[in-house]
């Protein structure tokens, strides 16, 4: 029995990590020398970068308040808030894609309204962003719902018995005690950001990001092209990976007594 | 003060149903009730927490029904604290307070000013409260809800504490409203009592008299009176027979005389063991208008006090007596004694 258990999770583990570790292998050595001398690998870096930690800042600003409802408030239409908002995440990823080319492209009226003042989401950063932005949010909102969840209303009751108001008894008090996990929650969504791929390429090939710029190497000049563009993808992403474990190795003693 | 009319309120499944009492200001009013009965419940929405379904809220005479409660003027205090663990001891007691100085001071009296640099998950349970109590202090709330505030206190602490809260709350004329499971704490500080159970007040008086006067069975039993019994009450005496105002239980398998105003019908007959006198063989003459005999079935120390359980009839009768009467009588399981009650003793609801 617990030879079966324990065989089971070698072969997942070698399913999880053999493909990582070969391509960090085959192309980090020479994904870590592009890094230096290949512009375009650098703009893509930057680029993706810069939309995903867009995409993450107006998921925060917006999300945390629809968070906070969902967590504290039994609205009616609570529950279907909270399935609308993980709809995407059910979503294919072009799917997506074609739904933000349908509902902001130029022929829509949002799409043409946005283009009037300069905002056309068709092979822009901006598009890149909102790809992100759709596909990767949800996580942000779902996380950031369990955080303010477990930081007992009480805390906030007792706040507003010392004076706070509503808002500032949210800022005080619930906004702290969540803060780890709202933190974690944002660096999930910016690392989903980082390496999505499906929705922007519907929207925008080009300016690449590194996802696309991959796929890209691929297909016009093979695998050995793509490996290291690959290899600094994988190796990016540790970077979230540790974040989070930092994150989780310091939780204080928030949820553990009032 | 404060002043609810029928006031209702949900918690998930559970209702609080029309509670109507008032709490003159000054006074210091105590909460019993078991578990599950609501307690906490009314003191959120007094405090505004939680939200009115149905009823009135007076505080200082004005309805604060509709107010927020930052706007109630009302501090609280949980059971647990629920001290803010991203703060310091001192920035919690600090956190609702005018101005450093005031909280400062209160922090003195109450004796937590040696907390006040310290993190609030290296506390006891004692010292969470302390501390909790500090800051709900500290903004000088007109009316003071207290949810067992004493209960993680050690026997020592606890006393000192609470007679400091006590003068506290004299000086500043703050209006008290206190939950608590210890009799003891609610005939000290209460100058008003209630029950409550199922959601609803049941009984409302000074302490002393609900002590002495338990409106009902379950009431009784909650307040640990020794012996209650369910039955039905007579009146006798009716028609100018010398027995006027007296009435007769019979329920359980035991029947007394007591005095009062029962209406006559079902109800029950609660006796304090303090007013079990016992006796070897039958005392004559006596007042008393009870005298049962019957076999003792054990006798346990408490304290100064023993608990002597008698069988009498087809039910167990318990008398508290003092360890030296015990021993004077000697008392032991399987003696026969004779237990008389006086009939002013017998409290018939």
């Amino acid at each position: 029995m617990t030879l079966g258990v324990a065989g089971g999770a070698v072969l997942l583990m070698a399913l999880l990590v053999l493909p990582v570790g070969a391509l960090v292998l085959r192309g980090g050595v020479d994904g870590l020398r592009q890094l230096v001398v290949d512009g375009e690998l650098q703009r893509a870096l930057g680029l993706t970068a810069a939309a995903a930690t867009m995409a993450t800042l107006v998921t925060v600003l917006l999300g945390t308040p629809l968070a906070y409802l969902l967590a504290r408030h039994r609205m009616p239409a609570g529950s279907l808030v909270g399935a609308l908002v993980e709809l995407p995440l059910l979503i294919p990823h072009p799917v997506a894609g074609i739904a933000l080319l349908l509902a902001f492209g130029r022929a829509s009226p949002a799409g043409a309204a946005l283009a009037r003042v300069g905002l056309g989401i068709v092979g822009s950063p901006l598009g890149i962003g909102l790809a992100m932005l759709f596909v990767s949010a949800p996580l942000y909102v779902s996380a950031a719902r369990e955080s303010v969840a477990r930081v007992d209303q009480r805390f906030e009751d007792v706040a507003r018995t010392l004076g706070d108001s509503q808002w500032r008894a949210v800022r005080r008090v619930t906004l702290p005690l969540a803060g780890r996990g709202l933190i974690a929650a944002a660096v999930v969504m910016w690392a989903r950001a980082v390496s999505e791929f499906g929705a922007i390429v519907i929207l925008t090939y080009n300016p690449k990001v590194v996802s696309v710029l991959s796929y890209d190497r691929f297909t016009a000049f093979g695998l050995d092209a793509a490996l290291p563009v690959a290899a600094v993808l994988v190796i990016l992403a540790v970077i979230p990976l540790l974040v989070l474990r930092s994150l989780r190795a310091g939780a204080g003693p928030l949820e553990r007594a009032p | 003060m404060i002043a609810l009319e029928q006031l209702s309120a949900r918690a998930g499944s559970f209702e609080l149903r029309d509670v109507t009492v008032s709490l003159p200001a000054g006074a210091w009013g105590i909460v019993l009730g078991p578990a599950g009965a609501g307690k906490t419940t009314l003191l959120e929405t007094i405090a505004g927490v939680r939200r009115a379904t149905r009823g009135r809220i007076m505080l200082r005479g004005k309805d604060a029904t509709a107010l927020p409660p930052e706007s109630r003027g009302v501090g609280i205090v949980y059971q647990h604290g629920y001290l803010f663990p991203h703060l310091t001891v001192g920035e919690n007691i600090e956190y609702g307070a005018r101005d450093a100085g005031t909280a400062r001071a209160i922090s003195a009296r109450l004796g937590a000013d040696a907390l006040t640099g310290r993190s609030v998950s290296s506390l006891s349970g004692g010292e969470r409260q302390l501390v909790a109590l500090a800051r709900a202090l500290a903004p000088n709330p007109g009316i003071l809800l207290l949810d067992e505030p004493f209960a993680a206190l050690d026997p020592r602490r606890r006393a000192r504490v609470r007679a400091e809260l006590r003068r506290m709350q004299r000086e500043r004329g703050t209006t008290v409203l206190h939950v608590t499971h210890d009799f003891i704490e609610a005939g000290t500080l209460g100058d008003i009592a209630m029950v409550m159970e199922n959601g609803a007040l049941s009984q409302v008086g000074a302490p002393e008299a609900l002590f002495r006067k338990p409106a009902s069975g379950s009431i009784a039993e909650f307040l640990g009176m020794e012996n209650v019994y369910s039955g039905t009450v007579q009146r006798l005496g009716v028609g100018g027979e010398p027995e006027i105002g007296t009435l007769r239980f019979s329920g359980d398998g035991i029947e007394l005389i007591g005095v009062g105003d029962h209406p006559g019908g079902v109800g029950h007959a609660v006796v304090r063991g303090e007013d079990v006198v016992l006796a070897r063989q039958q005392p004559s003459p006596s007042s008393a208008r009870n005298a049962l005999q019957g076999r003792i079935l054990s006798v346990a120390a408490d304290g100064v006090l023993a608990r002597v359980t008698l069988e009498v009839g087809a039910t167990t009768l318990v008398a508290i007596v003092t360890q030296g009467s015990a021993q004077e009588l000697g008392l032991a399981a399987g003696e026969m004694v004779v237990a008389s009650i006086k009939a002013t003793a017998v409290h018939l609801c």
